[in-house]
């Protein structure tokens, strides 16, 4: 190797530290499993980020959004996710779509990822499930079928969503399906009766952050394009949290204790769509499925 | 073009709702604001009730109910929701446990949700909207040919009762208003549909694009906010209206557990004038569930089924008879 | 655009500079004493050695030494122009001396070529530069299997476009790289830089890498792309950058996903980049290999090259093979008739 250095306690130093440093920069998501691979060293790459980090560190802390009549961060607005997570929220190369008629409109953009630590810890038998949705692509996700995209899959579509905050309750509407859900500020005891598609949500506010605790899904939903899935054992506690007047941070903790070995998250910038005069639109999507979801049941005109 | 309230009956209800006595009414009651000063109008309100939309024939010619007539309306009412075995050759669908239609008439104890005309009735159609009735009566019968025979509400599409304009019907009658500086949402519980009404003035999108629930814009008018809709597709037809409706909505709190609902539609391609009604709509704590319609449409599936299913039955008999 | 080959200062510059850059491990000395000669190089505002500009990396020297000029690493000046002369002429497309077969085989005339018409000025007889032979070091028996595969395959009519090469389906540049080796035409490349990226852009298929300078690692070893992922920094005045995660089939000389590329960019004087690249892959080389290129500084622009969207040879190698197919079919009917 050209500049090689290969002592593994180097290396291991040295991950800690970039990954800090990546952290805050906040391209650290894909990092971890991979550390020692990508970084047989590069010393001096090691050098020049830990100089960067110090001052980044806890840069999330310093925006402080202005507040609403009450008090609170206003996170008020219409959002939108970029990036390609609505995909895959792993990493992945571009790769061609499944419809061939597309072209080059149906195939898949590359990302990065938005899954901490890189790849989602499957319990063995959902790593196949995963594998299995992936492959049935076409025909297993609910997008497909307009169906309520669930949580967090709903905040990072490439559709806007838009928050609608008030003291008791935090109204998110979302353009795709035209999914909305209600998230209590003030009943944190109530429990929802029934599952649902889009959760139950319980929320409240720490210091900058408005977190968000998700409860009570049904098993129907993905998180992706890719296959990603969840049990109806999920639970998803949400942090919004203002980066600056134009950028909410999204962070994501993931839990499902049928389907994964651990607790695991998922971070994205999201953007204030700053277009005059935007607003949400319908995206009643029904309409565009009947054909696929009932064409085979219409009379056809020889009968 | 008068798309605002008539006067009259603004008048009529603002007299009329504390004077029949709703229970909780103070004349001296202030409507609380939110902290940037808006009236607050925000909670759920639940729209259910018995009153009918268009006055029953046989009350012609009478306005409002007695206390003792309404009593019995309420106690018929009541007694016809009771489950009864299905007529015979009759499948039978949702039971009354589906059903939340609500058990009373409204506070005013008027005979009809119509306004105006004076009469309570929908005004007649144009000959055009006639017209365009008539010729989809007039279509061969032709059960479940695809999705598109069947209405927006079996298909998913929309709420019955979601609007704009909110009218009550079987269940899920209520709505969730919310209130940001600068916008109020309106969530229905049917179809979990939410509307964001803008109230910075700005102008309605262009001609050009269409929605199925049109594009709202709000404002305040005193202590009222007035809703106006507009770019409704021809498809939403709501009672025979075209892509020329024009809904205008009114909500006023008149007390701290009623919302006075008020809306006029105008289509001048559909009824000979513009009509209104006045629905109160009272305070509930909730919560709205959520109505996922088309995630659950298996009745969609099996009405498909079941008329292909018929049909090839059919020829299959007659195949046997000519043979 | 065509070579504009400046001699004189050049040449004597790139000819030190490349010297010591053909044995690694005394690189970065060479590079020291090469800036050194070349004094010093201008800089960006943000402090940078400024390499910016459009270069010009057309030549007529070959990537590997010419078998007869075995032994020889250097051509003197009378050598070089009849080097010069004797390739010229035979790689003259306008000839018509060859017959039907030939005209069709020398279909693109000279008009479309541009590989230049000099030598580079270090006078070098191969641009690799190690091995010291000037060749590239012998494929590993399981790299040459995958050539002869491809070779049969090449042969043929194309079943579908993945039977031709990235290239002829427009997906990547053949000179383009990562590592730039020149071609027949395109061998412009434009620099431009931010503080913490460089983007290197070809005229070839209008590529443009985009290199980050702010030391973050290389994307996931499942993150794999036709022209890799590339990382880069600054050695004094020289700009590496390192290339990894390409794709199984990257397009140079039959190298695998485990292509790993490190190419330096070192301007020697205002006219002069000098370029050098080492690649190394063992599923295809013995060895790892290095070669140099001294870059031009031209004018330009560099042009937009729609290569897919005007590939009309796609479709019609694809019609042809087709047509030959229905052709043969129709033939052994009628025979047996």
């Amino acid at each position: 190797m050209l500049f090689g250095f290969p002592s593994e306690t180097a290396s291991a130093f040295a991950g800690i530290r970039i990954l800090a440093a990546l952290t805050s920069k906040e391209f650290g998501s894909y990092m971890s499993g991979t550390m020692r691979n990508l970084f047989r060293g590069a010393f001096a790459a090691v050098a020049v980020l830990a100089v960067a980090v110090a001052p980044a560190a806890g840069q999330t802390a310093a925006y402080k959004a202005p507040r609403t009549a009450d008090g609170k961060p206003d996170l008020n607005g219409i959002w939108q996710a970029l990036g390609t997570a609505y995909w895959d929220v792993e990493g992945h190369a571009a790769r061609p779509g499944a419809v061939v008629a597309l072209g080059a409109t149906g195939a898949v953009p590359g990302g990065l990822g938005v899954v901490e630590g890189g790849e989602i810890p499957y319990q063995p038998w959902a790593a196949a499930k995963k594998k299995e949705n992936a492959k049935n692509w076409l025909t297993a996700d609910p997008e497909i079928k307009c169906f309520m995209p669930g949580v967090p899959r709903a905040t990072y579509m490439p559709f806007p969503f838009q928050i609608v905050q008030t003291p008791k309750s935090i109204l998110m509407t979302y353009e795709f399906a035209n999914a909305s859900r209600v998230i209590y500020m003030d009943r944190p005891d109530f429990e929802s009766p029934v599952d649902t598609w889009m959760g139950h949500a319980r929320g409240r506010w720490e210091g900058e952050t408005l977190v968000v605790d998700v409860t009570s899904f049904n098993d129907q939903t993905w998180f992706d394009r890719a296959g990603n899935f969840h049990s109806d054992a999920l639970h998803v506690v949400e942090r919004y949290t203002a980066l600056s007047p134009a950028a909410l941070r999204y962070d994501v903790t993931i839990e499902d204790a049928k389907v994964f070995t651990r607790p695991w998250k998922m971070s994205m910038p999201l953007y204030r769509r700053l277009d005059k005069n935007v607003q949400l639109l319908e995206f009643k999507c029904v309409e565009f499925v009947e054909e696929l979801m009932y064409g085979p049941l219409r009379k056809k005109p020889s009968q | 073009m008068n798309h605002r309230f008539p006067a009259a009956v603004i008048a009529v209800l603002s007299l009329a709702a504390p004077a029949a006595g709703q229970v909780t009414t103070k004349r001296t009651w202030t409507p609380p604001r939110t902290s940037w000063g808006e009236p607050d109008l925000q909670g759920i309100w639940d729209f259910a009730t018995i009153t009918p939309l268009e006055r029953p024939s046989e009350l012609a010619g009478k306005d409002v109910l007695t206390e003792q007539e309404a009593t019995e309306r309420e106690e018929q009412a009541t007694q016809r929701r009771v489950d009864r075995p299905p007529k015979p050759g009759d499948t039978g669908s949702y039971n009354q446990f589906w059903f939340d239609a609500g058990t009373k008439v409204i506070a005013t104890k008027r005979t009809s949700l119509v306004v105006d005309p004076p009469e309570g009735r929908i005004p007649p159609l144009t000959p055009e909207a006639r017209k365009r009735g008539e010729a989809r009566v007039a279509l061969p019968p032709h059960p479940a040919t695809g999705p598109e025979d069947l209405n927006l509400a079996t298909r998913c599409i929309l709420g019955f009762n979601a609007g704009p304009p909110m009218a009550p019907g079987a269940y899920n009658n209520n709505v969730q208003l919310f209130q940001a500086p600068g916008y109020v949402a309106l969530l229905n519980e049917m179809v979990n549909d939410a509307r964001i009404i803008p109230l910075d003035g700005r102008p309605h999108l262009p001609q050009n694009i269409r929605q199925w629930r049109g594009d709202s814009r709000g404002r305040w008018e005193g202590p009222t906010l007035v809703v106006d809709t507009t770019n409704f597709r021809d498809e939403t037809n709501f009672r025979e209206s075209s892509r020329n409706l024009h809904v205008v909505e009114r909500f006023t709190r008149v007390d701290a557990d009623t919302l006075l609902y008020q809306f006029t539609v105008d289509d001048p391609t559909t009824w000979t004038r513009p009509w209104s009604a006045a629905v109160p709509m009272r305070k509930t704590e909730g919560p709205i569930f959520e109505y996922a319609c088309h995630e659950g449409n298996y009745g969609m599936f099996n009405i498909l089924t079941g008329a292909r299913a018929e049909e090839k039955a059919a020829a299959e008999a007659a195949q046997k008879g000519t043979r | 655009m065509r070579t504009k080959l400046i001699l004189g200062a050049v040449i004597a510059v790139v000819s030190l500079a490349t010297a010591p850059a053909a044995g690694q491990a005394t690189a970065a000395a060479g590079k020291a004493s090469a800036a050194k000669r070349a004094g010093t190089p201008p800089r960006t505002p943000w402090g940078q050695p400024d390499l910016q500009g459009i270069w010009d990396f057309a030549t007529i020297t070959p990537l590997e030494r010419p078998k007869e000029l075995a032994g020889k690493e250097v051509l003197t000046a009378e050598e070089a122009a009849e080097f010069e002369q004797r390739t010229l002429q035979q790689r003259n497309p306008d000839r018509r001396d060859g017959g039907s077969q030939a005209d069709v085989g020398r279909a693109y005339n000279q008009f479309w070529w541009d590989y230049g018409s000099k030598v580079v000025g270090t006078k070098r007889t191969s641009l690799v530069v190690d091995p010291p032979d000037g060749r590239v070091p012998p494929l590993t028996p399981e790299a040459q299997k995958r050539a002869d595969a491809r070779t049969a395959v090449r042969q043929g009519p194309p079943r579908g476009p993945e039977d031709r090469n990235l290239w002829e389906r427009c997906i990547l540049g053949g000179n383009a790289g990562p590592p730039m080796a020149p071609g027949p035409y395109n061998n412009n490349v434009q620099i431009f830089q931010t503080p913490g990226n460089v983007v290197i852009l070809n005229e070839m298929i209008n590529d443009a890498r985009v290199v980050p300078l702010d030391g973050r690692p290389h994307v996931p070893p499942h993150i794999r792309q036709w022209r890799g992922d590339s990382r880069g920094r600054w050695e004094g005045n020289t700009l590496v950058v390192d290339t990894t995660n390409f794709g199984d089939e990257p397009n140079f000389r039959g190298a695998t996903a485990k292509l790993h590329v490190i190419e330096r960019f070192t301007r020697v004087n205002a006219d002069t980049l000098l370029y050098e690249f080492k690649v190394e892959d063992p599923a295809t080389w013995t060895r790892p290999w290095s070669a140099a290129v001294p870059m031009t500084k031209t004018e330009g622009p560099m042009f937009e090259y729609a290569c897919h969207e005007g590939n009309y040879g796609m479709f019609n190698m694809l019609a042809g093979a087709r047509a030959g197919e229905k052709a043969a079919a129709e033939a052994a009917k009628a025979g047996p008739k």
